[in-house]
């Protein structure tokens, strides 16, 4: 009968204590989200709820009215941001430019297909770059135009988790004095899944340390890179070096696997570009698997483009003795017009071109010419403040 | 059969096929982690559910326990600090049914016990539920304006005019796109 007595005893006890474990399980979970006494009003209010399903309810509001709602209440507000990389974002492309008048004030336009302007703002001093962009996913192109428009503060801006930048061209043409390589490789991981073209277009103080492999390297796979500092056009010579660009043969090479109809590879005062690494380049490209099912595929041409001017180690001379056997020279000569239309004398210019049984071409250029160039204009270039201050 | 038992003084008891119950991902944890316990003769004490919610959870996971399982998603923990890209990782389209159209508390007067039933789904973590609650509550606040939709949450305005300034500011540009 004890013994009984103790068993039942035994089995009460551990009877109380899954009472008390299931208990301590629920306020485990519940901990997470409320805890303790709950009033006589409990959840009187919608904002009493915990954050999961006040998220839940406005990530499926249409993208427009999310923002919209951070007006509603602070704590609205702080969850609207916190949750902004997985809210609906309004959906936009077109183009995106800034410019920076040297007074300071960042000034940002958005551009539809057509180029016409939608809207304009120049930011106020408090008001955040990357707050502008927390709701809106960005895609089409981006253009950093005149002046300090791609300093870092400007990039770290666009560099910050929550914001969706997706474009598939990026420009540079104002002053990269204020650009470092940390700001500009981290904007460059960011744009990296979508980002086809990247040019540096007439930029001002391309730093010798600011480009490199491992910079470009960071926007990934490209079919498209130029890198023309300004003043390139008036340099006289080959030795008269505008600014010496620290891009070598790992950049040319990455990208012997371009997969556009159309591909291009134009830099001015290159001296890491050797004529081993344009061999390198030619055989790659020609063994392009992929490349070459395309091009068997469409009808058009696939046309990839090197063009090196005053690159120190790439002459014709040099890579005709590197790349000789692979290339079929071609010479042209006489007049030409520049890109006012105007008649021009023309230097003889030497073209390579690279033997393929497919519809693909590959060219290798010596000379920078405008109209040769695939350089592409920024929107609202006739605006009336395209000036700068 | 489970036994669960609602917040209210004294408890109120509702019993619920396992299949049922187990809807809730909460409960199922519970009950994989006491395997070998006679749950059946133990209720399981709910804290934050009083008894009329507690019985529209029972009428629901009693209506969808043959449903097919949610496919389940990692939850993406949002962070600004986060470097995770997450942004493709956009939320399906919830499509709420006729059954549960007419299950769900949507009368202006029941406004606050569909409050407490998505409190109750998300303390539960019946994810369905979740999702088709706060789609009705998306819906109906969807397309007004500021001010309704405080009125419609019992919500305050607690902004400083400066802050609803710079904030008015910052939306000005989204909405102008």
């Amino acid at each position: 009968m004890a013994n009984f007595e103790t068993k039942v005893g035994r089995l009460q006890a551990e009877n109380d204590q899954l009472r008390r474990t299931l208990s301590d399980l629920c306020e485990r979970v519940v901990g997470r989200q409320l805890t303790g006494d709950l009033p006589e009003n409990f959840l009187e209010q919608f904002s009493q709820l915990p954050d999961r399903p006040l998220e839940q309810v406005l990530r499926f509001l249409p993208a427009r009215q999310v923002a919209q709602m951070r007006h509603v209440s602070r704590r609205f507000n702080h969850l609207i941001r916190k949750c902004s990389k997985t809210m609906p974002k309004r959906e936009r492309i077109g183009s995106v430019l800034f410019k920076r008048k040297y007074s300071g004030k960042l000034t940002v336009k958005w551009f539809d297909d057509n180029d016409s302007e939608i809207l304009k703002t120049t930011l106020a001093d408090d008001v955040a770059l990357s707050e502008l962009f927390r709701f809106i996913r960005i895609g089409g192109r981006i253009f950093f135009s005149d002046g300090l428009s791609a300093a870092d503060d400007v990039l770290d801006q666009l560099s910050k988790a929550w914001l969706t930048i997706r474009p598939d061209l990026v420009v540079f043409s104002g002053d990269l004095s204020k650009t470092s390589r940390d700001s500009l490789r981290a904007f460059l991981v960011k744009v990296e899944p979508t980002i086809r073209r990247l040019l540096f277009q007439n930029a001002d103080n391309i730093g010798h340390s600011l480009l490199s492999d491992d910079v470009i390297g960071a926007a990934g796979r490209l079919d498209g890179l130029m890198v023309l500092p300004n003043g390139w056009y008036w340099a006289k010579d080959a030795n008269d070096v505008v600014s010496d660009i620290n891009i070598g043969d790992d950049t040319l090479l990455s990208m012997a696997e371009a997969g556009r109809v159309s591909s291009y590879f134009c830099v001015v005062d290159c001296s890491g570009i050797t004529p081993g690494g344009i061999r390198a380049f030619i055989e790659k490209w020609m063994k392009q698997a992929d490349t070459y099912a395309v091009a068997k595929s469409i009808r058009c041409e696939l046309r990839c483009e090197l063009i090196f001017c005053k690159c120190a180690n790439v002459t014709p001379t040099t890579v005709e003795e590197a790349c000789g056997d692979l290339l079929r020279k071609e010479t042209e000569a006489g007049t030409d017009q520049n890109i006012f239309g105007d008649s021009i004398d023309m230097e003889e210019r030497v073209r390579y071109i690279a033997k393929c049984p497919s519809n693909r071409r590959l060219e290798i250029l010596f000379h920078f010419y405008p109209f040769l160039c695939p350089f592409i204009s920024p929107p609202g270039l006739n605006d009336e403040d395209s000036d700068l201050d | 059969m489970i036994q669960l038992c609602s917040n209210d003084d004294p408890p109120v008891s509702f019993t619920v096929p396992r299949k049922a119950v187990e809807l809730s991902k909460t409960i199922k944890t519970m009950l994989e982690d006491l395997e070998g316990f006679d749950m059946e003769q133990t209720p399981i004490p709910l804290p934050n559910v009083d008894a009329p919610t507690l019985e529209l959870i029972v009428k629901w996971v009693e209506q969808h326990q043959d449903d097919p399982p949610p496919v389940e998603k990692p939850r993406v923990e949002d962070d600004d600090s986060d470097d995770s890209d997450a942004d493709d990782d956009q939320e399906p389209e919830v499509v709420i049914p006729e059954w549960d159209k007419k299950f769900l508390p949507t009368d202006d007067e029941q406004k606050n016990q569909l409050f407490k039933l998505l409190n109750a789904a998300n303390y539960l973590e019946i994810k369905p539920l979740l999702d088709i609650g706060c789609k009705y509550v998306a819906d109906k606040i969807s397309g007004q304006t500021v001010e309704w939709v405080r009125d419609y949450l019992n919500m305050e305005n607690d902004y400083t005019p400066e802050e609803e300034a710079k904030l008015k500011e910052e939306i000005a540009w989204a909405e102008g796109l």
